[in-house]
């Protein structure tokens, strides 16, 4: 029964490795499509210089920090999820964690770039290392981010060195020969007998022990980057505890929609990636969801109501000003989200007489709520700007994403996995915004310059385009030579669930 | 009252967070000795000797 199961395992995991289908080739053409034009202007900034970007004195970080820092956080979450559900020994994390901890190095290694790409010389790189200093934030975050690069790849590859050997050993005679010699070369001499296997699982574990500090440790340097300058708005403790909770928060929203992909791309998938999981990642979703709006309360509400001289002004910016689109945006889809994970939990699968719980309600109400918020966002005509006009729009804003969530709370009931999905999208844009409220409402309310504004040139957003098509395609590309799923990890839950040991 | 830079300590301190150069070098440290680690590491999982020749698909003995 097991060996059967196990043969059932490696051929529904093994084989669409070795397939080039058109499918394939499609989504490597649509991602090639959307990264090209990033590359290409990003070859013009690299000969022109960075004024093709919108960066200068006092703005000298600006959209390109915005992704780095996201993709930090994204990372942050894979391995740090992953590494927590080993050390509880939770059987369902099994299917889940490979995709987890290949995100976290796929979005550390697009983080890095972003660094490259902030540098209107990245010849000069290296300089950083000659003549960093050891006082420089910017040094720790240097360290930081390598030491946890290797180690999550370091974790990554134990994790795989089982699967690696069953590819060596099981690769069908059609497979190119370097195909075959990267396999043997990368699974070495593992043979899988019992003392190799005590001590790979003593390995991963103690990786794993030691994954949790350095993540957290990494996303908590970034946050010393801005706290120990002399910036308003930048002077605060909780920026460390903030990145951490939002990392992890939008690193789940990122492994849903990876999972998702996955079970789209290899419908074999949807066998072993189940409802389950989902519902279990969205308990710790709500739970992060909480923890996330307490601190952004926490970090308003003191600012607000010390009103100090420098640091209100760039507050006011983002309750009110200039930046309060991207601020309540981000809130909108904050809540959104949690709703669209916590309320199916409370409702019935049973059809609903109450009209304001009709999907048709909900969708309306949502699109004139988008229009709305367009237009306090755009501001097209003046009477936009007057107060009271402005006061009613936002109540009506507020009551129409309030219908909106009620009319789709049934369809969501009934729709777990889409609706995980499109929660998470929105977490992953609404973090995307709360790091964009970070970095730019501090930056152009800077101590000596008291006003300026950023907006991102096509150059920086086509790069950010092409940043996501980067990540995309490196995922897509790794698991077209590696088991996306453990197939070890799977084999041994089965065992233990059918309780026959080894 | 003693300036603590005056002690050979916090002088060594000094020079060392302030000395260009002197940085990398503590994070070419860390970095190798992060790699030496996982080198070792992989070492002593391939070397792993075991009387039994029979090969498991996952851990043994669950």
């Amino acid at each position: 029964m097991l060996q059967t199961l196990a043969q059932h395992d490696r051929d529904e995991l093994i084989a669409p490795l070795y397939r080039f289908d058109r499918k394939f080739w499609g989504i490597v053409a649509f991602l090639a499509a959307i990264t090209a034009p990033g590359l290409l202007l990003y070859g013009r900034q690299l000969i022109v210089g960075l004024g093709v970007t919108d960066l200068n004195r006092p703005v000298f970080w600006g959209a390109y920090l915005v992704n780095f820092i996201f993709l930090i956080g994204i990372s942050m979450a894979g391995t740090v999820i992953s590494a927590t559900l080993i050390l509880l020994k939770v059987e369902w994390r099994r299917p889940i964690t490979r995709i987890a901890e290949s995100l976290t190095v796929f979005g550390l290694m697009t983080a890095g770039l972003q660094i490259i790409m902030d540098m209107g010389r990245p010849d000069r790189l290296l300089f950083t290392l000659i003549y960093g200093r050891l006082q420089a934030p910017l040094m720790w975050d240097i360290a930081s981010l390598t030491i946890y690069l290797l180690t999550a790849m370091f974790a990554l590859y134990l994790q795989l060195l089982p699967d690696i050997a069953i590819l060596r050993d099981t690769a069908p005679a059609a497979v190119p020969e370097w195909r075959r010699k990267l396999y043997k070369f990368l699974s070495f001499n593992w043979r899988g007998n019992k003392e190799q296997w005590e001590r790979l699982e003593k390995a991963i574990v103690t990786v794993s022990v030691f994954l949790i500090p350095i993540g957290i440790s990494l996303h908590t340097v970034t946050s010393w980057l801005f706290s120990t300058t002399v910036q308003p708005g930048w002077k605060s403790t909780i920026l460390g505890p903030y990145f951490v909770v939002g990392a992890i928060y939008s690193g789940l929203g990122l492994l849903i929609i990876a999972m998702s992909f996955a079970r789209v791309y290899n419908p074999h998938l949807k066998e072993y990636i189940t409802e389950k999981i989902y519902t279990n990642l969205g308990w710790i979703f709500i739970v992060m969801s909480g923890v996330w709006f307490y601190f952004t309360l926490n970090e308003t509400l003191v600012v607000t109501a010390e009103q100090e001289t420098l640091e209100f002004p760039i507050m006011a910016s983002k309750l009110f000003g200039q930046f309060s689109p991207a601020f309540w945006g981000m809130n909108a889809l904050m809540i959104a989200a949690t709703w669209m994970l916590l309320a199916p939990k409370f409702v019935s699968d049973k059809p609903s007489r109450n009209p304001l719980m009709k999907t048709p309600v909900g969708l309306s109400a949502a699109v004139i709520g988008l229009a709305i918020f367009s237009l306090l966002w755009l501001q097209p005509v003046s009477v936009f700007a007057d107060p009271v006009f402005q006061t009613v729009f936002i109540l009506a804003f507020v009551a129409l994403l309030f219908l909106a969530l009620l009319g789709v709370t049934k369809w969501l009931k009934t729709h777990l996995i889409p609706s995980s999905v499109i929660a998470s999208s929105f977490v992953l844009f609404g973090m995307w915004l709360e790091r964009w409220n970070i970095l730019m409402p501090t930056l152009t309310h800077a101590r000596l310059i008291p006003y300026t504004t950023y907006d991102p040139t096509l150059t920086e957003i086509a790069v950010t385009v092409s940043t996501l098509g980067i990540l995309t395609l490196i995922f897509v590309l790794f698991y077209k030579f590696f088991p996306s799923i453990s197939i070890w990890e799977v084999e041994e839950g089965r065992a233990r669930e059918l309780g026959a040991g080894d | 009252m003693n300036f603590p830079l005056e002690q050979p300590l916090f002088q060594f301190f000094y020079w060392l967070v302030n000395t260009p150069g002197a940085g990398a070098g503590i994070v070419a440290l860390l970095i190798g000795g992060a790699l030496l680690t996982f080198f070792l590491t992989l070492r002593w999982i391939f070397s792993a000797k075991s009387d039994e020749q029979e090969a498991h698909p996952y851990p043994p003995g669950q």
